[in-house]
């Protein structure tokens, strides 16, 4: 997995690549944790991400509530086909905030 | 779940992997190839490579949860007889109770507790028999393609 980050104004947006499995998901928290630590909305753009599992949505389920807590906001974009069959059969997409 | 699929042959492939997370992505790319040869389609082929992966992944996360530094393999076995699927997993990890596998309820939002959800929502059955030696744990997860 690797990741870019750009920033406008309080927003950040975080590109994330590749496969996101239980070996990646503490480089994507490492990532996105401190952007919503300091206050900020984060766009998480997927469309380079081909596959996630179960540990992958976790890092979204745990990124959306932290985000909740800390008065932010955290936007999923650009899903690829195959990330959002998972967050589908996890019943998340009415829950993530989705674009 | 699942889509259409020709997996006309009778094959079987298996291949040992260390007990570590970083041999994820070996044990989606050997299925990713045996489901190629099977001619399983590509919707088909992205459920079970993610039931396969979970599963795999609930043996470094759970079975050796207290020996992560282990250099134990595991062995995942893929085999298909008159279209129907089998995919086997043996590892020397702790014993596992069926009984305590559990996915979470699905509108208890919290991470964690899906990777059991969605091998049970893509297989038809999933079945822990008893391991054989030098075998503690023995998965067996089944499709009717």
């Amino acid at each position: 997995m690797t990741y870019k980050v750009t920033e406008e104004g309080d927003t950040s947006t975080v590109f994330l690549d590749g496969e996101i499995d239980m070996d990646k998901t503490e480089g994507a928290k490492e990532v996105i944790f401190p952007l919503i630590d300091a206050g900020k909305n984060v766009n998480l753009n997927l469309s380079n991400v081909q596959y996630m599992d179960s540990s992958g949505i976790s890092v979204l389920i745990e990124s959306h509530q932290k985000a909740l807590e800390k008065g932010t906001k955290l936007i999923v974009k650009d899903v690829s086909k195959s990330v959002l069959k998972v967050i589908m059969m996890a019943k998340l997409e009415q829950i993530l905030n989705l674009e | 779940m699942g889509g259409s699929s020709i997996a006309q042959m009778n094959h079987n492939e298996k291949k040992a992997f260390l007990v570590k997370t970083s041999s994820l992505k070996d044990v989606r790319s050997f299925c990713r190839e045996v489901f190629e040869k099977l001619e399983i389609d590509q919707n088909l082929k992205d459920e079970l490579v993610l039931a396969i992966a979970e599963a795999a992944q609930n043996i470094v996360k759970h079975a050796y949860k207290d020996n992560p530094s282990s250099n134990d393999i595991m062995v995942v076995e893929v085999s298909c007889v008159d279209n129907k699927l089998k995919i086997a997993f043996y590892d020397r990890g702790t014993p596992v109770d069926p009984e305590k596998v559990k996915h979470r309820e699905l509108d208890n939002i919290r991470p964690g507790g899906l990777g059991t959800f969605f091998i049970q929502e893509i297989m038809d059955a999933v079945e822990f028999k008893d391991g054989k030696k030098p075998w503690i744990n023995h998965l067996v997860l089944t499709k009717q393609l």
